[in-house]
């Protein structure tokens, strides 16, 4: 269980990134948190395992204050939580295996590892998280060989050989092509669905959010303006949250300018969901 | 010459001719050549310009004499290459290269790790240790070699000594200028995992690294023969010895040329051989 | 509460794997594909270390006859007691002066690399002369930048006598070696438009060369010059001790009398110096660009 208790994050520079928030998400939760760009989505994101250090509050991980850990008690939670980025972040040159297998070294002595030392377990686990993304067959081969959905996958197996908990995903799909998207997508929510991992993910596009998450989380300047569950989300939510019409690029695989009345309501993400799984058939 | 020029054109519009720097530029190079060269023609010998072909004779052609009744052939000029003193003084000056090329590399790791600003993110650590490096490389290997020597006596290792210093002043600058250029978004993910700094270096960065640290290293090994070559003059071991022993004698000089062929082998090859590797890893 | 829940995950994963049956065919297969790169790893380490050691023992090198202590005992009290005397004496043989003298063979020598290499760089760039003169002047390069600095200067001094005036000649017709190379690269690294333009507008051979030409590469030859001259700053403290004038040759003395406050003196100065040079060449260098 992940609580936010007034949470507040001020940078060095004086931005105000974060201010009062407060949540609550539930173990096998999926999370989708949008709101526009600069808005504090990957902040708040960071702080739940201390990549970013809140300034003030409590963040409660399990009952624990992340900020009040430090050293081996930080890598500690760490290693319970995946965390999935924009750009992947892999080792380009190393294999995928290898890249996935760097997700177990939090477990072992440092010594151990700078040999590249790892029980069998580790080395069949890191295997099995490979063949849970589907991407098994590619284990061997360098991960700049890979397209970009299957990097993503990747580092979705990287972080699932962590064993974790929660997996914090920063815009997991902003670097994908729209059909690509909705795979890896896909596999989040089979994610959470199987192995009941809870899924906390920034989302640019508000349908996916829509779509995917149970939860909306809606930050606006930094502060928490929207709580609640996705299907409840309609036009003045989404006016609230943005302060504005929504752009054309927040809209997933969305070219022309939406009317806000075509965004708010299920049924629009319906459409919108449907036409590249008809592509994907072929 | 100084002043700007102002063109007036027909429509009555003023067009300001920006000044020209190169001329400046031009004038204070000449102008600090004139000085640099009076100084430096105030501390001259006497001029023997037909000396320059009897040295040169003397160097790259067999030693003739009628006075000592020496009648050398071409195949007594080359056939001093492949005597036992030459060998063991080439052997001195590669093992001179090669271990100071290895000690040097090895040793500027931890250093150049030191020195990069996005690793280590404390300025009081960095920038100690970058004045720390700047210092060691304002050395020149002969100068550390002159020093190694009166030190612990002549001999190669001394030598050792001075193309060890040598390498880790240069291989930590460049080192640290390579960490720096990296991506640093694997490094961040092995974090998120909960990897300490030392696991995440070598899971993330060090890979990324690996290819250009050999390239290095083989770079410097390079440069290093060049300089091994000379620093036996100054007492530091290998063909430089014999050189200096070879120089001043008018008989032996040819010797001299005969080692200066051989160089020009060794560095040919040299840079075949740095060429290849560089291909190699790209 | 976590740290256990989290444990029990990984005995229950780990109770799983051992048990056989748990892990799927496929991944057991892939398990035993895994490339066994490490066998070729420990191969190349085990034979770097075993280079390294034999090398350092086949040279004969002993260190049981110095007394480590005792000299860096010396060393230590020598640079810390720089002879203050000798740094500021401001005579012809004084630090201060000889250090001056160093910049200055470095400079003069320079300059007259950067103003000869200019043919040179034209002769060996493969777009001005063609594949196979280039080669030739390659080749020439290549043995003037093989030639030693110091044993360049021991043929020097035969001819124009010791002094200064051997060290600039030394360090300028080496460096032609270096600076011609680059200088070439840097002209076939042209953009050929503004020559094409130039031609198109009916210019001669000369004003290609003054407007097509050196406008794109002289502030790479700058560059490459100016580069050339911190190099050359720390070779020119180098070729006094053969008598080539400059900082090398109270170095050299001062080492073979075991004068370490001598040493320390004329160390500072090359510190100062090639800090300073360094300074100044980067800055200009950032400037070009």
């Amino acid at each position: 269980m992940i609580k936010f208790v007034d949470v507040g994050k001020k940078y060095p520079n004086g931005f105000q990134a974060l201010e009062h928030i407060n949540l609550e998400i539930k173990d096998g939760e999926f999370v989708a948190i949008i709101g526009l760009s600069g808005a504090g989505k990957s902040t708040l994101l960071r702080t739940i395992n201390k990549m970013n250090a809140a300034t003030s509050g409590q963040v409660l991980v399990n009952g624990k204050d992340v900020n009040k850990l430090e050293g081996k008690e930080l890598r500690e939670l760490r290693r319970g939580i995946g965390m999935i980025f924009q750009s992947f972040n892999l080792v380009k040159r190393a294999s995928v295996y290898k890249n996935v297998l760097a997700g177990r070294v939090a477990y072992h002595s440092t010594f151990k590892t700078l040999f590249g030392i790892f029980p069998e377990e580790d080395k069949i686990m890191a295997l099995e998280a490979l063949e849970k993304m589907g991407i098994l067959d590619k284990a061997y081969e360098r991960a700049d060989k890979l397209s970009g959905g299957q990097q993503q996958r990747v580092a979705l197996a990287r972080a699932l050989a962590q064993n974790p908990q929660i997996i914090l995903a920063d815009e997991p799909v902003a670097s994908l092509d729209p059909i690509t998207t909705l795979t890896v997508m896909d596999d989040f929510k089979r994610i959470n669905k199987e192995y009941g991992i809870t899924i906390v993910a920034n989302m640019h596009h508000v349908d996916l959010a829509v779509k995917y998450a149970e939860r909306i989380i809606g930050l606006q300047a930094g502060k928490l303006v929207y709580d609640g569950p996705s299907d409840a989300i309609d036009e003045a939510k989404l006016i609230q949250i943005y302060g504005r019409s929504l752009h054309a690029d927040e809209i997933h695989g969305r070219v022309d300018t939406p009317k806000i009345s075509d965004i708010a309501g299920t049924k629009v993400f319906e459409k919108h969901s449907e036409a590249p799984k008809a592509e994907s058939k072929k | 010459m100084l002043a700007t020029k102002t063109y007036t054109l027909r429509s009555g519009a003023k067009v300001k001719q920006p000044f020209n720097k190169t001329y400046i530029v031009a004038l204070i190079a000449i102008l600090l050549f004139v000085a640099s060269g009076w100084l430096v023609l105030q501390n001259k010998g006497t001029l023997k310009l037909n000396e320059l072909g009897t040295i040169l004779k003397q160097l790259f052609t067999p030693t003739q004499s009628d006075a000592f009744n020496i009648h050398h052939t071409w195949k007594d000029y080359f056939s001093y290459l492949l005597t036992a003193e030459i060998r063991e003084a080439l052997l001195d000056t590669l093992r001179m290269s090669f271990v100071g090329s290895v000690v040097g590399s090895v040793l500027c790791l931890p250093f150049a790790i030191l020195c990069s600003q996005n690793i280590v993110k404390t300025k009081w650590i960095y920038v100690p240790m970058r004045f720390i490096i700047n210092l060691v490389r304002t050395m020149p290997t002969m100068v550390i070699a002159v020093i190694a020597v009166s030190l612990i006596g002549m001999g190669p290792l001394a030598g050792i000594i001075a193309t060890s210093i040598f390498t880790f002043g240069i291989m930590t600058k460049m080192l640290y200028e390579c960490i720096e250029a990296l991506d640093m978004g694997p490094f961040e993910a092995l974090q998120s995992c909960g990897a300490n700094k030392t696991q995440a270096f070598f899971y993330s960065i060090f890979p990324q690294l690996l290819p250009t640290y050999i390239g290095y290293f083989v770079y410097n090994f390079e440069i290093n023969v060049r300089t091994s070559v000379v620093l036996g003059y100054v007492g530091a071991g290998g063909l430089g010895v014999i050189i200096q022993a070879n120089m001043d004698g008018l008989y032996t000089r040819s010797r001299v040329g005969a080692i200066l062929m051989l160089i020009f082998v060794i560095v040919v090859i040299l840079q075949a051989f740095t060429r290849w590797i560089r291909g190699k890893l790209q | 509460m976590f740290k256990n829940k989290e444990q029990h995950q990984i005995k229950k994963q780990v109770t799983q794997l051992n048990d056989s049956m748990h892990v799927s065919k496929d991944v057991s297969d892939k398990y035993n594909q895994r490339p066994k790169k490490w066998i070729y790893n420990m191969v190349i380490t085990v034979i770097i270390i075993f280079a390294v050691i034999w090398t350092f023992f086949s040279s004969g090198i002993t260190i049981r006859n110095v007394d480590f202590a005792t000299q860096f005992y010396y060393l230590w009290r020598g640079f810390t007691h720089p002879n203050t005397s000798f740094l500021f004496d401001w005579s012809k043989g004084g630090v201060p002066y000889l250090t001056l003298e160093t910049v200055a063979i470095a400079f003069s020598g320079t300059f007259l690399a950067a103003v000869l290499a200019i043919p040179f760089g034209f002769l060996t760039a493969k777009n001005v002369v063609g594949k196979h003169i280039s080669k030739i002047g390659e080749l020439l390069l290549i043995i003037i930048r093989t030639f030693p600095e110091i044993v360049l200067a021991l043929v020097l001094i035969r001819v124009v006598g010791m002094g200064a005036t051997t060290g600039a000649l030394t360090i300028g017709i080496h460096s032609i070696g270096m600076l011609a190379k680059l200088y070439a690269e840097a002209i076939e690294n042209m953009d050929p438009g503004p020559i094409e333009a130039l031609d198109a507008v009916g210019a001669n051979i000369w004003q290609k060369i003054k407007y097509g030409i050196f406008p794109q590469v002289i502030p790479d030859f700058l560059s490459v010059a100016l580069y050339r001259f911190d190099i050359n700053v720390r070779s020119a403290t180098i070729l006094g001790m053969v008598s080539a004038g400059g900082l090398g040759a109270p170095l050299i003395f001062a080492s073979q009398s075991w004068n370490w406050s001598n040493m320390s003196a004329v160390l500072i100065a090359i510190i100062i110096m090639v800090i300073i040079v360094d300074a100044i060449s980067s800055k200009l260098r950032s400037k070009l660009i």
